[in-house]
């Protein structure tokens, strides 16, 4: 055998002839299947179609992680949809030449094993994985803007039959071990004490192969099953997205309900359509959302903060909500309000949030030791992090920091919640005003993936990492902003709304037009509807710190609203009436309205103070301000982000007008 | 081999929350909770992938599929897979006996380290066929013919089937530990105002020790819980009188749920090392054990059960030369608060001191207020072998603190033995 050294493969051979092939990439802490780790794959492919095995192995070198999947970077490296295709089929061949090795061969799985990992992971004929947490496999493709595109989409649906393949794929969820298991996506499982060396060691000498689909599960992929499937996939499919804005998953189940039984023709299509959807303006933008959110997410790492006990000081919506979320992170809680009534319908939401995300009795009741009613508010002198989330008014703020500050830790970071008061104002009250950030969380806590990390002239850059490292810690994106009123994400929501709101009263457009514009445009939630959602007292507030004052007129058409206790989805009337969570909408309202330009006239606001914010330095950098409206309030991924849109909307016009 | 005795440096320990059985631990194993507890010492003192000279840890509740229970541990841990296991029980003195034994090797230049832990899970009972119809599976298993087969289960009785709980209680006397305690409580006229007084404190002081931040280097989040799940921080005389006996019906019965400990889940390791191996790695020491002491009464012939550690002690102070006043700290272990004060009855006994002990007089009264300064056992519960590792960590911490003095332990356990120990620092 020969004896070539790789850069991110290593062979070694046993006592039982069996080849043991390790993927350890070099120079990166994760796996990912580079076009040079590919390219070494095939020298390696090569030599053992030469020299036989008596079987073949495949782990990681990685510590609990496999292969998380085609190392995305170099999609944008692709010029032309041509070159990709041709990627695309080689990649092709060479998973098609693993697959067809003459001896037996398994795969261990233990940690991430996602994407083009999971793909190559199919060409075995035995798969292993580690039944522990941070086991997870699953096609995130679809995210990306594109379908799993390295044979998978034709292995899956052979694998475990199309009905179930499609659903993973469709949706990029991300299984556990034993939930793979069940799908027939691994074979056998092996605990946490269990040897999973072994485990692949006797697949291999007993040649154990991958039973494949049951019966029924096989039956999916016959012919009118997949009709009728195909259909229903689509319609699941439309309510969640547009199929304008979001071709990927839609290509897929064409490709699928046209040659589903065949797996040939399904790498064909594989190659044809899926090398489109990398070249296509979907995918670059949902590529720039990943790589903006890589860009968030490694603030802080430069701090080695880590936090154990949180203490959160007001039970509001906000406060509550707060605690609850770092509660499920895994952290200990301490929640202070002035009286145990305060905290109890707080305790009541965060059981039904543990319930909801943890499943299982114990897990629930773990979480729910972990978050405690203080009310003498002791545990802040204990906490790592302090974030107080009371009503917003200066000087009981500052009353509030100005007692914290002789109890806490030197250690703990001092955050406030305040969405409208300037930081050091608050901070001139300490001792050591360098140490307060702004945490700014948004509503809701658990759903909404962005804190703006603010900081002021006086702020000492160290609290900034540290507040960036926090927010890692509890699986939220850091996004440092300036002291300003309404920092990044507000200020140009509350411009935008103040827009709808001002085309509403002057020129009596209905409601479900603005929203329906806004959606046609690709945001999640129309500019009144999320008036409606985040509260219309909230909304006054905020317009009371930014409006100035051309928001007298739709300020006061707010306070007539709020007045009459039409406060939005809470009291279940604002501009909308809600039932069961839902808005009221006529849908006829929007009969006869040019949507397209109506958007226009809506987004424009938005734009105008997304480059204002940039010019007035309240972000690093375009690239923040994009991260903050995606992940703030939701700005039509497929675009890329707002200045990103404009900036190749306008590219785009002047290569018409070059035309 | 040194040829000089060596002292015992405890670096320090590490443990999971305890939890009451049956609450959030009700999925965990006594392999994943050892696993846990051993990788909790080696991130607290950077061990990833050292080799160790041994680690000594058990299981009081045990399922005979954990035969090799330490080493399996140690093998899920971040330790060298070079570093051997030994698997030990002696009930609830099996991890205070790890680290004496580990202690005693280290002593006399055998080894330069080691971890004692121990765990146990009754949420996870190893529940097993009566010996009869066990049997007959054997029986059937070697079988070859249909008709073996068949005389396998010649006479079968579907009551056969009745699974066998593991029982928490004395094999020879058919009493549980409880029962057992109800007696020497009557024997030594324990009050039930009394016991209750002792829970009572053992809460409060377990809750301030936890509130004053003491535990946050003891005590490792695992598993979905950050603190001991059993201390009740406003636990109060009113609320414990309120309870029902659990042991006896009996009138002058006085043993509740309430100054009794519960059965238990967690895991505690304490990291044991020479002087010049804890100097190589840089680590400091927090104390030191310098004396220790395994005794055993015969409660078959009617002593108190739980008695033993009033001889373990007074066997192991005769040894080194002190008195039971000698001591700045005192961690006796709180299985059930009457065992706690029949033990600190019999030492104030001139009577018990005397016959049973073979002194000339009475050891005394300790200072209340040196006992279990941070809580004990019927706080933060008792899973049986980890309780000993607990202590040692503790009391490693409490003198580490203090800055010197000197520390008794004491521990009961089933089947009529105590162990003792003494831990210094100067």
């Amino acid at each position: 055998m020969s004896t070539t050294e790789y850069r991110n493969w290593r062979l070694e051979h046993d006592l039982d002839k069996v080849c043991w092939l390790t993927i350890d990439r070099e120079g990166e802490s994760s796996n990912s299947l580079s076009q040079d780790v590919l390219t070494e794959l095939a020298q390696i492919v090569t030599d053992l179609e030469k020299n036989h095995p008596r079987g073949l192995v495949l782990q990681s070198g990685k510590n609990h992680s496999f292969i998380v999947g085609a190392d995305v970077r170099e999609f944008d490296q692709v010029k032309s949809t041509e070159e990709a295709e041709q990627f695309i089929r080689e990649v092709h061949r060479l998973f098609d030449r693993v697959e067809a090795l003459p001896f037996p061969t398994a795969v261990i799985i233990d940690g991430y094993c996602l994407g083009g990992g999971l793909e190559l992971a199919l060409c075995f004929d035995y798969r292993v994985a580690a039944n522990i947490e941070s086991t997870r496999l699953g096609f995130p493709e679809v995210k990306l803007g594109i379908y799993p595109g390295f044979g998978g989409s034709a292995r899956t649906t052979r694998q475990i039959g199309g009905f179930q393949a499609m659903q993973i794929m469709l949706t990029g969820r991300m299984l556990r071990a034993h939930q793979a298991k069940g799908l027939g996506l691994v074979d056998q499982l092996v605990g946490p004490h269990g040897g999973l060396r072994w485990a692949a060691r006797n697949a291999v000498l007993k040649g154990r192969k991958s039973r494949g689909p049951g019966r029924a599960a096989k039956l999916t992929n016959s012919g009118p099953a997949r009709k009728f499937l195909a259909g229903q996939m689509r319609k699941q499919t439309s309510a969640k997205a547009n199929p304008a804005h979001y071709p990927a998953p839609f290509e897929l189940i064409d490709a699928w309900e046209e040659c589903g039984d065949d797996p040939r023709k399904m790498l064909n299509e594989e190659a044809v359509r899926v090398a489109r959807l990398i070249n296509g303006s979907t995918s670059k933008g949902l590529r720039r959302v990943f790589s903006l959110m890589e860009q968030l997410k490694s603030q802080g790492k430069g701090s080695d903060f880590k936090a154990r006990r949180v203490h959160v000081i007001g039970a509001g919506v906000m406060g509550g909500d707060i605690a609850a979320w770092c509660v499920l992170q895994g952290l200990e809680v301490t929640l202070q309000d002035r009286e145990m009534k305060y905290i109890e319908p707080a305790l009541k939401r965060a059981k039904k949030l543990f319930a909801k995300r943890l499943k299982t009795a114990d897990r629930i009741a773990g979480a729910q030791s972990r978050l405690i009613a203080d009310v003498e508010g002791t545990g802040a002198e204990r906490a790592d992090v302090i974030i107080e989330a009371i009503f917003e008014n200066l000087e009981a703020k500052q009353k509030l920091f100005e007692e914290l500050e002789s109890r806490v830790k030197p250690t703990a970071i001092l955050a406030t919640n305040t969405s409208a008061i300037p930081l050091k104002d608050i901070a001139s009250v300490l001792k050591k005003p360098a140490r307060l950030v702004g945490l700014h969380f948004f509503n809701p806590v658990a759903k909404m993936p962005l804190v703006e990390v603010v900081y002021d002239k006086q702020t000492r850059a160290e609290e900034i990492e540290r507040g960036s490292a926090f927010c890692n810690q509890i699986n939220r994106f850091p996004l440092p902003v300036r002291s300003s009123p309404g920092f990044l994400v507000n200020r140009v929501l509350a411009r935008y709304m103040l827009k709808a709101f001002q085309i509403h009263r002057e020129r009596e457009v209905p409601k479900e037009a603005l929203d329906k514009a806004a959606e046609r445009f690709g945001m999640p939630m129309g500019p009144v509807e999320l008036a409606d959602t985040v509260g219309l007292d909230v909304g006054l507030g905020v317009m009371g710190t930014l409006g100035g004052e051309e928001a007298g007129e739709e300020a006061a058409l707010l306070k007539a609203l709020v007045d009459q206790g039409k406060l939005g989805k809470k009291s279940g009337e604002g501009f909308y009436v809600w039932k069961k969570g839902r808005a009221q909408k006529d849908s006829d309202a929007v009969e006869g309205i040019n949507l397209e330009s109506l958007a226009q006239e809506l987004m424009q606001p938005y734009f105008d103070e997304c480059r204002a914010c940039l010019a007035d330095g309240i972000v690093k950098d375009s690239d923040a301000v994009d991260a903050g409206m995606i992940f703030g309030t939701g700005f039509a991924p497929f675009r890329g982000g707002p200045l990103f849109y404009l900036e190749n909307s306008s590219k785009r016009s002047e290569e018409n007008e070059d035309e | 081999m040194s040829d000089h005795i060596r002292r015992i440096a405890v670096i320090g320990s590490s443990r999971i929350p305890f939890c009451r059985s049956n609450t959030i631990y009700s999925e965990k194993t006594n392999l994943d909770m050892l696993s846990a507890v051993i990788q909790g010492v080696v991130d607290r003192y950077g061990l990833d992938g050292e080799q160790l000279d041994e680690v000594i840890a058990g299981a009081v509740t045990s399922h005979s599929k954990d035969w090799n229970l330490a080493r399996e541990a140690l093998l899920s841990s971040g330790l060298s897979p070079l570093t051997p296991g030994i698997t030990l029980q002696q009930a609830c003195g099996t991890s205070l006996q790890s680290a004496l034994m580990i202690g005693a090797k280290i002593a006399s230049g055998q080894i330069d380290c080691g971890i004692a832990a121990g765990t146990d899970t009754t949420s996870d009972a190893p529940i097993a066929f009566g010996r009869k119809f066990s049997q007959r599976l054997v029986k059937m298993g070697a079988a070859r013919t249909g008709k073996q087969r068949l005389a396998a289960f010649k006479g079968f009785n579907p009551a056969e089937l009745k699974p066998m709980l593991p029982a928490n209680g004395e094999p020879r006397t058919g009493m549980s530990m409880g029962q057992h305690c109800e007696r020497m409580a009557r024997e030594w006229e324990i009050t039930r105002e009394a016991q209750d007084q002792l829970a009572m404190e053992s809460h409060q002081k377990a809750s301030a020790a936890y509130d004053a931040g003491l535990f946050d280097d003891l005590v490792t989040p695992w598993g979905g819980v950050s603190r001991d799940n059993n201390i009740k921080p406003d636990s109060n005389m009113e609320k414990l009188g309120s309870l029902r006996t659990v042991f006896s019906k009996d009138a002058g019965a006085t043993l509740t749920a309430g100054n009794s400990t519960p059965l238990t889940d967690g895991a505690a390791a304490v990291l044991l090392a020479s002087e010049q191996w804890a100097k190589a790695h840089k680590l400091p020491v927090q104390a030191y054990i310098t004396a220790s002491r395994t005794s055993a009464v015969d409660f078959v012939n009617d002593e108190g059960l739980l008695m033993a550690p009033t001889v373990a002690v007074s066997e192991m102070l005769q040894r080194a030369g002190l008195t039971l006043q000698d001591f700045d700290y005192y961690e006796i272990h709180e299985a059930f608060a009457a065992q706690v004060l029949c033990t600190l009855a019999a030492w104030e006994s001139e009577d018990y001191c005397k016959d049973r002990l073979g002194l000339d007089g009475a050891m005394g009264s300790i200072d209340r207020s040196k006992m279990n300064i941070h809580g004990s056992s019927l706080a933060v519960g008792h899973p049986f072998a980890a309780t000993g590792a607990r202590i040692v960590g503790n009391l490693a911490q409490i003198l580490e603190k203090a800055g010197k003095g000197r520390g008794l332990i004491s521990i009961c356990t089933a089947g009529g033995m105590g162990v003792a120990a003494i831990m210094e620092r100067d």
